[in-house]
């Protein structure tokens, strides 16, 4: 499947996702997403996975504490100022369980879309707004650049005996690998404009032609958002 | 006429104190390989951005005097627009890869240009082909050496066949026979197509044979040996790896390799790009454990690795270097004069030249005072008389640790080193230097 029809298949599983209201329809979608980016590098997707893990599980946890709906109390703890009585209720915890399968969607559609497309041939079919995609493709990359350069920077502080310890010692890094980030950003903008980035009458590398798989992956984007928004 | 010409050229970087560029004249003639020499901090990246229109347009900063390419005023030129006519390649390759896959990448220039779209692949694979690339056009970029990826580069630049080619230490990365074969290419390339080159390099005795005339910009000193101190024999042992091998996921890097380093002693490990040089050498550090083999070792070990931008940590050099050295400001500073840093202990590190960053990274390692020191590539973006007082200071520190210096720098190895360990064949040979 070209990339192209593939990018929209993913986005339109991501925004049924958050459009549908069945809790059942939900999870299906976050299943086949799951199952998609489980289909990426193994050497890769684990970061991807754990960002999802980690974010639904907050978003499952905080949800219910900050939120004060239904009757059916499960647990209820101490009053907190500003927030109130903390409780759990079953209610909450559906509508949490919910939130947290949509995130999971749209964090895994990001994955399977970083994970498994060819961000080149997506960048070079893209017959409008092109920079924009471009931006998304160069965005998509900082995910592995920053893991990359956060080894390196670990890497570095062993070699002069420092090995970072605790949350503490990671946490440090961060102003770091920011600074780096945006030197790496202003030297590839640099090297983009040197090459001619933003001249009038650019042009492309020849595309092949969208197959039936492609045309069906367009139609099946199209179905999909109004099934979120009619049936699911 | 000249295809070029800078005129009584003088630029100032934003809130600098003094010109990185004061009245520089030059003219680059069709079909000339102008070799560009100085010290680091002396202009020379700053030159080169001036030629390709980025100085000032992308820098900003003060600018007087006047830079004409094909005709064109850079002043009122937009780079992208130079973009073409001028092809440039900066000195770190990983900072100017904008695509995922290498023919995408060579192909990214030639599409801004608006190349029509059929000639566009045939003459990113005829560029990565005169490069001997050619192997590598369905390779992922992030999969690539610094070596591959800086042939990459030069592809990049080649495919747009420019009438001007500005190359910033274009073969930092390579090792000697690449970076002949790079130059042989560069020159074949000025001779037959009519390119006029620019080229700074910091390495100049293989381009000083190639190139056509010699540009120097500031006081420049011709490499030369230090004084070298006889070898210690039936020294301490500091580090031994028998056998050792590695492999990233399921890349083999290194195979059954040995080496044996004694308290006293510089080695100098040598070998083509992607022969495992970096593999060993973290391995005798301790950065890397071997799938197979041994590794022991007395005392502690330090590693400068190649990128001096993971030293960068804190917000002042003195604090930076300190780091290593329990938060003793005193001793940092002291570091810092060692390698010719005296006086920049506020600076941010992230404000000092790129040859001064690798002078703040060498601090960084030299203060923590280690029984074995692994310098990977230190004479990277170093001037010559840098890598000449860099060879005295090892020489100088050498009598009380084991040093190993990675390295593609032969007239370094020659005036560091005791002996080489050449990693051209597994396992490796070691010798003595001649």
């Amino acid at each position: 499947m070209s990339p192209g029809p593939a990018a929209l298949l993913l986005a339109a599983l991501a925004a049924a996702a958050l459009l549908a209201h069945s809790p059942i329809a939900v999870a299906v979608i976050a299943a086949v997403l799951l199952a998609v980016t489980l289909r990426g590098p193994r050497e890769r997707r684990g970061l991807y996975l754990a960002g999802v893990l980690v974010s639904c599980l907050s978003l499952l946890v905080v949800t219910p504490l900050v939120e004060s709906i239904g009757y059916h109390v499960l647990w209820s703890g101490p009053r907190i100022p500003v927030l109130g009585t903390l409780d759990v209720t079953v209610e909450e915890l559906r509508g949490a369980a919910v939130q947290a399968l949509r995130l999971g969607s749209v964090m895994l559609a990001f994955a399977a879309y970083a994970l498994l497309l060819d961000h080149d041939r997506l960048v070079q079919s893209a017959g409008f707004a092109r920079r924009s995609v471009l931006a998304v493709a160069l965005a998509t990359r900082l995910i592995p650049t920053l893991e990359r350069d956060a080894r390196g920077l670990v890497e570095a502080l062993r070699g002069r005996g420092l090995a970072p310890a605790g949350v503490r010692g990671h946490a440090r890094l961060l102003s770091p690998l920011l600074a780096g980030s945006l030197e790496r950003g202003l030297g590839l903008a640099e090297a983009m404009e040197a090459r001619g980035f933003g001249r009038a009458g650019r042009t492309s590398v020849p595309r092949p032609p969208w197959g039936v798989l492609d045309r069906l992956a367009i139609l099946g984007s199209v179905a999909l958002v109004a099934a979120g928004v009619l049936w699911l | 006429m000249a295809l070029a010409s800078a005129e009584a050229l003088t630029f100032s970087y934003p809130g600098a104190a003094r010109p990185a560029l004061d009245a520089v004249d030059l003219e680059l003639e069709p079909g000339e390989l102008v070799l560009l020499l100085g010290r680091s901090g002396a202009g020379k990246s700053t030159l080169v951005r001036a030629f390709a229109g980025l100085v000032p347009h992308f820098h900003g900063g003060r600018f007087a005097g006047r830079v004409v390419v094909s005709g064109r005023d850079t002043r009122r030129t937009h780079p992208a627009d130079l973009a073409g006519t001028v092809a440039t390649v900066f000195q770190d390759p990983e900072d100017q890869v904008v695509m995922t896959r290498v023919a995408a990448e060579v192909a990214f220039g030639l599409e801004n240009l608006g190349t029509p779209p059929e000639r566009i692949l045939p003459r990113a694979h005829a560029a990565l082909a005169a490069v001997g690339a050619g192997h590598l056009v369905e390779r992922r970029v992030a999969e690539l050496s610094g070596g591959e990826l800086q042939r990459v580069c030069l592809a990049s630049a080649l495919a747009l066949e420019p009438d001007l080619l500005l190359l910033d230490e274009p073969t930092s990365q390579l090792d000697p026979e690449a970076a002949e074969a790079f130059l042989d290419l560069v020159a074949r390339l000025a001779r037959e197509r009519g390119t006029a080159v620019l080229l700074s390099e910091q390495r100049p005795a293989a381009a000083l044979e190639r190139a056509d005339r010699v540009v120097t910009l500031g006081s420049f000193c011709a490499d030369g040996p230090p004084e070298v101190e006889e070898p210690r024999a039936g020294a301490e042992l500091v580090c031994r790896v028998e056998e050792a091998s590695f492999a990233y996921g399921e890349r083999p890097a290194l195979t059954a390799a040995s080496l044996t380093l004694r308290r006293g002693e510089i080695v100098a490990l040598t070998g083509p790009n992607g022969s495992g040089k970096t593999t060993l050498a973290k391995l005798a550090a301790g950065l890397l454990e071997p799938a197979s083999g041994r590794v022991e070792r007395e005392g502690s070990a330090a590693f400068l690795l190649q990128d001096p931008g993971r030293y960068l940590v804190r917000e002042r050099a003195d604090e930076e270097v300190a780091l290593g050295a329990g938060g003793d400001l005193e001793r940092a500073r002291a570091a810092l004069a060692e390698v010719g840093l005296a006086g920049l202990d506020a600076r941010h590190p992230r404000d000092l030249s790129s040859g001064e960053r690798e002078r703040l990274a060498l601090a960084t390692v030299l203060v923590t005072e280690p029984d074995l020191l692994v310098l990977d590539e230190p004479t990277r973006g170093i001037d010559p008389e840098r890598k000449a007082e860099l060879a005295a200071l090892l020489r100088a520190r050498a009598c009380g640790r084991a040093t190993l210096v990675v390295t593609h720098d032969r007239t370094f190895a020659a005036a560091v080193a005791d002996r080489e360990v050449s990693l051209a064949a597994a396992p490796a040979r070691e010798a003595a230097l001649a």
